[in-house]
């Protein structure tokens, strides 16, 4: 037996902690979603933060929609999707780029405008004009992303009902009607709601112009104007652009664009890219239809927005017609990381207008506002073709091919609306499978889960 | 619980101790070896019921003071049978001879916080590892020097980079979504295994795609710690064994124990190793023949034509990776002590090159462990190590950008020269390099002028005191506190100079990636253990019980400065135009509190155990909450049951565990941003869930282990269930919710099942020839077993590309991609493959022949699949090596093209020779003359790890991981750093 004692002293073990005992550790990380009686601030992050949220798809929704209307190429050696599916197909719904793009994003700004709108009307530090003008700001930006999702998607299967609970069954399905109606309907609430002098937050230099409920109003009825003329609504299309901020004396670029930039925390324009190395081409039909100038230069649009560089091949060599496509167009549309992205300009409300007077068989207005384009950014001579209405709607969609090129996917949406996308299908590959024109996307797989 | 253990001290406060001393006798004596007579040096010699011990020489001779009167002595040493005996009080030697025990039977394997037992009762299939199987070959870091030494654990490099990157999965698949990584306990405290990426997608734009993952090849810091500085490892590997770590076991826990002093004369070792490293495996590319044929494939006809001449083309994969530079390794240690007071002193140096221009690793430890005897009552341990790593990686993996050399040299024709005219030395620039006419950027270059720098400091440090107030031989009773930190501080600094070629892609020439990243772990721990041994002796029933509370504190955190726009020959981040800052902070705080008996009776050929662990985490929804993980085990020996079998043991365990969430689970938050300098908050694209809660796995085991052929022989078969449930997953949400992703627990339940074997031969022993020869067997099938949600899949890039589809009744490693189109032209989905292997085995060699060692391990994976991306990469640039071959790159290319993404998920078998060691020890005549009579042991040794390969996988190497370290989404190839091997030559001394 051990003789060790110790019996007589018993060692006191104390535990003692220093510093508190706190399992409840907060988010360390990232700001809890906006809740009840929001601080002015918070409610200008939020509305800042629909911006950056809508801005998530807009240069991707460029240039995707600018390869599925034939105004560019990506030859990406690294990644032949942008050949093989956004080309050939078949479009993969499962991937949340390429074929299942344009839904995340703009439902992630939707919803995040839901989030702003829950809480508005509690935001004690705001004036009830203040709370009105930042639903006014919300509902014009949701309907906005709507017009992307709708615009991609015209399989009649769009859900307008934003923003569930995650772990509910998701929204039901409306008909493509249905959602433009409800878009309509944001608009109009939006332009209800835009009162008041101010916005209680500071908006982006891209809003410029159009930072107050009463300029912001001309942009969401530049947006219903956009919409009506999608929707065949001329006459309803006149009146709105009446009240947006169409001004042909205007500089034509004047309008609300998405700034991008080199700042702290702020996101490059993916779409600077050099002219000369990078993978994104422009489609050789513009250069091949590009209309001239008096002097014999090629439009003045397209020597601003493309440029010659090494011609590059895309497709398949070894199948039996070759497959191959090549371009030597390069990208100068956007030419630096801080160059924004219009959302909607005044050259595109002049060529609205011009739209519906065709439409509504005013051709003297029509031509006068193609004029305009066509004089002042393509430097051509005023029209003079036939002044039927299908030559004019080909000269139109000439115009806002060139006007528009690179800012949303307008050739595909403009010649699918009128059925002419053949007229975009110049030089592609007779396969098999042959190049196709999609008229939609596929719904997203993870949006066609089971629901209610 | 009333005790508060938060915070960051322990304090013990002791008052008082007596300390008497006895009379004392001496006994001294040799232990020998009963088969070859010989001293068997490092044994040790305890005096039952106190604490006093002794260890023998070299030539197995020990002495040591006993109290007064008879006195019973316990001699253990490695590699031997215990033994026990009586010495009277008037004998004053006592010579003691050990039986061999080749498999260690009876080496003490822990089974709880503060306990353990023999191996022969241990009830579950615990692996140990110890430091001389441990480091048979020189390896980079700890887990490839565990690769097939474990069964039932799978050990996969995520690439060839050095410095490491590795995961280690035991028994299967255990999550989908949770924690990946097993528990590291080095010395009683959790170490951290944290990957921490480097901030090379700023270059390689690999997320840019939206790709939520992120694929920077990161190193986990478990590859700080020196293999040499280890003493054993014990692989706990599920739920039954490792319950006791209740809700962060239950991807099984690894527990290692560093090298101790021992009493005696100054011990110094001296290792000193040489080698170098080469490539192990090259793709190539193709050969362009004539002008036209690279004219039909390359439209840029005039980079073409100048680039072009017949019979000329670049081995790009030799010029970048084919380097070959010395690479060393310097271990020196020194350990000895006295009864009261042991030391053991070691420090590394190491430098690893890499095959590629500017990479390499380099790693410096330098640890002190330190025992002090405190009376006759206490005894201090004091750990410390210091290490300090740098390892440049240069880039891999996929990337958006061409800028990783495979996504490079993917596109680029073979007739295209990237080397400088003057080749690649210390003073060349950018401007040297030929532009590469096909691809954004020029590897050669890139790597020449790139800096991608990992800098870890890293302290390890851990106090461990022992108080036994009570010792008799029927009882002891010890109460031990540990606290310790670990602390590291890892800086990346990627600066990417503006003259590189691809740096004006974006319009922002020149990038500046700082990442600066320290994590605490903070531990403490109070543990009691009390034995009480029924008459005293071996005979007698024996219960050990133990409790304990444990407190663990953990803090990760990240900030990155991203810098665009660099002012050329500047590094500093401050010196770019646009500047941008990420940073995670990760505090999580976890308390323990666990209570374990175990009882040895019917001569110690019965065990039973049980216990339980209750656990409270902030990581938890409910942080109040304790999770209850209780755990139940018996194994019983036969003694020579029937004809030949000396021992047979039956066993079988039952536990659970848990698995964390990973940190932020909990939380639903908004993200930032800015635009235009509005600073701005919208939803963020994934839902927490803020009632998450640990996974739960409860494991079956049972098997036997059995010792026949004369002790020549010893067959192990273990049978294993884990049921897992509460699993957490992260589903894709219906978009329109505003969110791609939703946490959830309680998504559903899986099964993993598994067989582990291992048969170990002592074929030949004699006093020449000893040779061991073991082969490991290890399968395991996992099925989702419950699934609350419809199907889905995660990882990957794209269904086509392939990806894996978490359904029920499947295998969760399943790999979904294209299976062809239906009538109307639409993609049909279907199961292509699966990442899960059907088996691994591991044949091992150790022969002595006289001077000689001889020791070789294979590792055969038979079966999981790996989608190589890489080939497609190159397929789809029509520069695949065998492009025109018939079921070549463009059979491949076509049937993707076709809707079938088969060809792309290959077979990822393997035979791989792990190690090969061939060492001769000096004989003391050559040894005493060279370096004096104080020299113990010389020895020569060759080298090599990953010598050779065999496998039907196309790609550079069947171990890849483009995302590192995952649950499911592993096994994905894209354009990894290339594999090497390496050969060593190494001199050991012992003084």
């Amino acid at each position: 037996m051990t003789r060790t004692t110790l019996s007589r002293l018993l060692p006191v073990l104390a535990l003692v902690g220093t510093g508190g005992c706190d399992y409840d550790i907060a988010n360390p990380n990232s700001p809890a979603v906006i809740g009840e009686n929001p601080s002015a601030a918070q409610v200008g992050a939020a509305a800042n933060g629909i911006l950056i949220a809508t801005r998530q798809d807009l240069a991707d929704w460029a240039l995707d929609a600018a390869i599925w209307g034939r105004e560019a190429f990506r030859i990406d050696p690294a990644d032949t999707r942008f050949v093989q599916e956004m080309m050939q197909g078949p479009l993969d719904p499962g991937s949340r780029a390429f074929g299942g793009d344009h839904w995340l994003e703009p439902y992630s700004a939707i919803r995040s405008a839901n989030d702003l709108l829950a809480v508005i009307s509690t935001a004690s530090s705001l004036t009830p004009e203040q709370q009105s003008a930042t639903s006014g700001f919300a509902h014009t930006l949701q309907a906005y992303n709507f017009t992307i999702v709708l615009s991609s998607h015209t399989q009649d299967q769009i859900p307008v009902d934003v923003g569930r609970d995650a772990s509910a069954p998701p929204a039901p399905f409306v008909t493509n009607a249905e959602a433009w109606n409800h878009v309509i309907a944001l608009l109009d609430q939006g332009a209800t709601e835009l009162v008041g002098d101010a916005f209680p937050f500071t908006l982006p230099a891209g809003f410029a112009g159009f930072n107050t409920p009463a300029t912001f109003l001309q942009f969401n009825r530049a947006l219903r104007a956009r919409v009506a003329v999608y929707r065949g609504d001329y006459a309803g299309a006149l009146t709105f652009l009446s009240q947006s901020f169409l001004d042909p004396a205007a500089p034509l670029d004047r309008g609300v664009y998405m700034d991008f930039g080199t700042g702290a925390g702020d996101v490059a324009n993916p779409l600077a890219v050099s002219s000369q190395t990078s993978e994104n081409f422009g489609h050789p039909t513009l250069e091949t239809q590009a209309q001239l100038q008096p002097g014999g230069a090629l439009d003045q649009r397209f020597l601003n927005k493309l440029v010659k560089r090494p011609s590059r091949s895309g497709g398949t060599t070894d199948t039996e017609p070759v497959q191959t496509f090549s371009s030597d167009l390069g990208w100068i549309r956007y030419p630096s990381p801080s160059s924004p992205i219009p959302i909607i300009k005044n050259e595109e409300l002049i060529l609205l207008r011009a739209e519906a007077n065709i439409n509504l068989n005013q051709v003297v207005p029509a031509v006068t506002d193609l004029n305009v384009v066509r004089q002042t950014s393509g430097l051509l001579a005023p029209y003079a073709g036939a002044v039927d209405q299908p030559s004019l709607i080909n000269e139109l969609l000439y115009n806002k091919r060139y006007s528009l090129m690179y800012e949303g996917g307008h050739s595909w949406i403009d010649f699918r609306r009128y059925g002419l996308t053949a007229n975009l299908q110049a030089i592609d590959r007779p396969g098999p499978p042959p190049d196709v024109i999609f008229p939609t996307l596929p719904i997203p797989a993870a949006e066609t889960q089971p629901r209610t | 619980m009333a005790l508060r253990v938060c915070g960051t001290a322990l304090l013990f406060s002791l008052l008082s101790a007596q300390f008497a001393a006895g009379q004392v006798r001496q006994i001294s004596g040799r232990v020998t070896n009963t088969q070859t007579q010989e001293g068997v040096p490092e044994a040790t010699v305890a005096v039952m019921g106190t604490e006093i011990v002794a260890q023998t020489n070299n030539q197995g001779i020990y002495q040591l003071n006993a109290p007064d009167g008879d006195a019973s002595l316990v001699v253990r040493a490695i590699g031997f049978k215990r033994q026990q005996l009586a010495v009277p009080a008037s004998q004053p030697t006592a010579d003691i001879a050990l039986e061999p025990d080749p498999f260690n039977l009876q080496e003490i394997v822990i089974t709880g916080q503060a306990t353990g037992v023999e191996r022969q009762n241990l009830p579950n299939a615990v692996s140990t590892v110890s430091s001389s199987e441990l480091n048979r070959a020189p390896a980079p870091t700890l887990e490839s020097a565990l690769q097939g030494k474990i069964p039932g654990a799978y050990i996969q490099a995520n690439s060839g980079a050095p410095g490491g990157g590795y995961q280690l999965n035991l028994r299967g698949v255990s999550t989908i979504n949770a924690s990946v990584d097993p528990l590291y306990v080095v010395d009683g405290i959790v170490v951290s295994n944290a990957a921490i990426p480097n901030g090379q997608n700023a270059v390689s734009c690999a997320q840019c795609g939206g790709n939520p993952r992120n694929q920077d090849n990161p190193v986990n810091r478990i590859a700080d710690l020196n293999p040499d500085d280890i003493e054993r490892i014990e692989v706990l590997k599920g739920g039954s064994a490792a319950a006791i770590y209740g809700s962060k076991a239950t991807n099984g826990v690894v527990v290692i124990t560093t090298k101790r002093g021992q009493v005696g004369k100054p011990q110094f070792t001296f290792s000193q190793k040489f080698g170098v490293q080469s490539r192990a495996n090259e793709l190539g590319s193709r050969t362009f023949n004539t002008l036209d044929e690279a004219l039909d494939v390359f439209s840029d006809t005039a980079a073409v034509t100048a680039a072009f001449q017949p019979g000329r083309s670049f081995n790009f994969e030799d010029e970048l990776y084919g380097r070959q530079a010395l690479s060393y390794e310097t271990n020196a240690s020194l350990s000895g002590g006295t009864e009261n007071t042991k030391y053991y002193v070691s420090g590394l140096v190491m430098n690893d090159e890499g095959i590629a221009i500017n990479t390499g690793y380099r790693k410096q430890s330098l640890r002190s462990n330190l025992d002090q005897v405190l009376g006759s009552n206490f005894q201090l341990q004091v750990n410390l190590d210091g290490t300090h790593s740098l390892s440049e990686r240069g880039l891999s993996n996929n990337d958006n950008s061409s800028t990783s050399p495979f996504v490079a040299f993917s596109v680029t024709p073979s007739f295209q020269n990237l080397m400088p005219g003057g080749g690649i030395h210390e003073d060349v620039t950018a401007a040297d390099f030929p532009v590469n006419a096909f691809a954004a950027s020029n590897p050669l270059q890139t790597f020449s002028l790139l800096t991608n720098e990992e800098d870890v400091w890293r302290i390890f440090g851990t106090s461990t005191l022992r108080w036994t107030p009570v010792q008799s031989a029927r009882s002891t009773l010890q109460f031990i506190g540990i606290g310790g930190v670990d602390y590291f501080q890892q800086d990346n600094d990627l600066v990417s100079p503006p003259e590189l070629q691809y740096e004006n892609a974006d319009g922002q020439p020149g990038t500046v990636v700082t990442s600066r990243s320290s994590n605490r772990n903070l531990n403490a721990a109070l543990n009691l253990s009390h034995t009480y041994n029924s008459s005293g002796s071996e005979e007698g029933t024996q219960w050990t019980t133990s409790a304990g509370i444990q407190y663990e504190d953990r803090k990760l955190n990240v900030t990155q400065v991203t810098g665009r726009t660099l002012l050329s020959g500047q590094e500093n981040v401050q010196q770019t135009t646009s500047q941008s800052v990420a940073s995670r902070i990760e505090p999580v705080r976890d308390l323990g509190i666990f209570a374990q008996e175990e009882v040895l009776l019917a001569d110690r050929r019965l065990l039973l155990t049980g216990g339980v662990r209750a656990d409270r985490s902030s990581a938890n929804g409910d942080t109040e909450k304790f999770f209850l993980y209780p755990k139940v085990a018996a194994s019983y020996r036969f003694v020579q049951p029937f004809g030949g079998v000396e021992e047979f043991k039956l066993r079988g365990a039952y536990g659970q565990t848990g698995n964390r969430a990973l940190f932020g689970a909990k939380f639903i938050t908004d993200t930032t941003g800015t635009i235009g300098g509005q600073f701005g908050t919208y939803i963020g694209n994934r839902a927490g869930d803020p009632t998450i809660k640990p996974e739960r796995q409860e494991e079956f085991e049972g098997g036997f282990d059995a010792t026949f052929a004369k002790g020549r022989a010893e067959l192990t078969l273990t049978l294993y269930q884990r049921n897992i449930r509460d699993l957490i997953l992260e589903q894709t949400v219906a978009p329109s919710v505003g969110q791609e992703l939703r946490v959830f627990g309680n998504g559903g339940r899986m099964r993993n099942r598994g067989v582990e074997a291992s048969l170990t031969l002592q074929p030949v022993q004699s006093r020449d020839i000893n040779w061991i020869f073991r082969t490991t067997f290890f399968a395991n099938k996992a099925k989702i077993t419950e699934l609350n949600v419809p199907p889905f899949q995660t990882g990957g890039f794209a269904l086509s590309l392939g990806t894996f589809q978490i359904e029920k009744d499947s295998s969760p490693t399943q790999i979904f991609g294209l299976v062809g189109t239906d009538a109307e032209g639409n993609a049909i989905a279907g199961k292509v493959g699966d990442a899960n292997p059907d088996f691994q085995m591991s044949f091992s060699n150790d022969i002595d022949f006289h001077r000689f060692t001889l020791g070789f391990l294979f590792d055969w994976k038979y079966g999981g699949d790996i989608i190589n991306l890489t080939e497609f990469l190159y397929d789809g640039s029509f520069n695949s090596k065998d492009y025109l071959e018939p079921g070549g790159g463009a059979d491949r290319a076509n049937r993707l093209g076709a809707g079938f993404t088969d060809a792309y998920v290959q077979n990822g078998s393997y035979l791989k020779l792990r190690e090969v060691n061939l060492s001769y020890n000096l004989p003391e005549s050559i040894t005493a003359g060279l370096f004096g009579e104080a020299i113990r042991y010389a020895r020569l040794s060759l080298t090599g790890r990953n010598l050779l390969r065999v496998t039907p996988y196309r790609g550079l190497d069947p171990e890849v991981s483009n995302f590192a370290n995952q649950a499911i989404v592993r096994n994905i190839d894209v354009a990894p750093f290339p594999p090497s091997r390496s050969f060593f030559f190494s001199i050991d001394l012992g003084f």
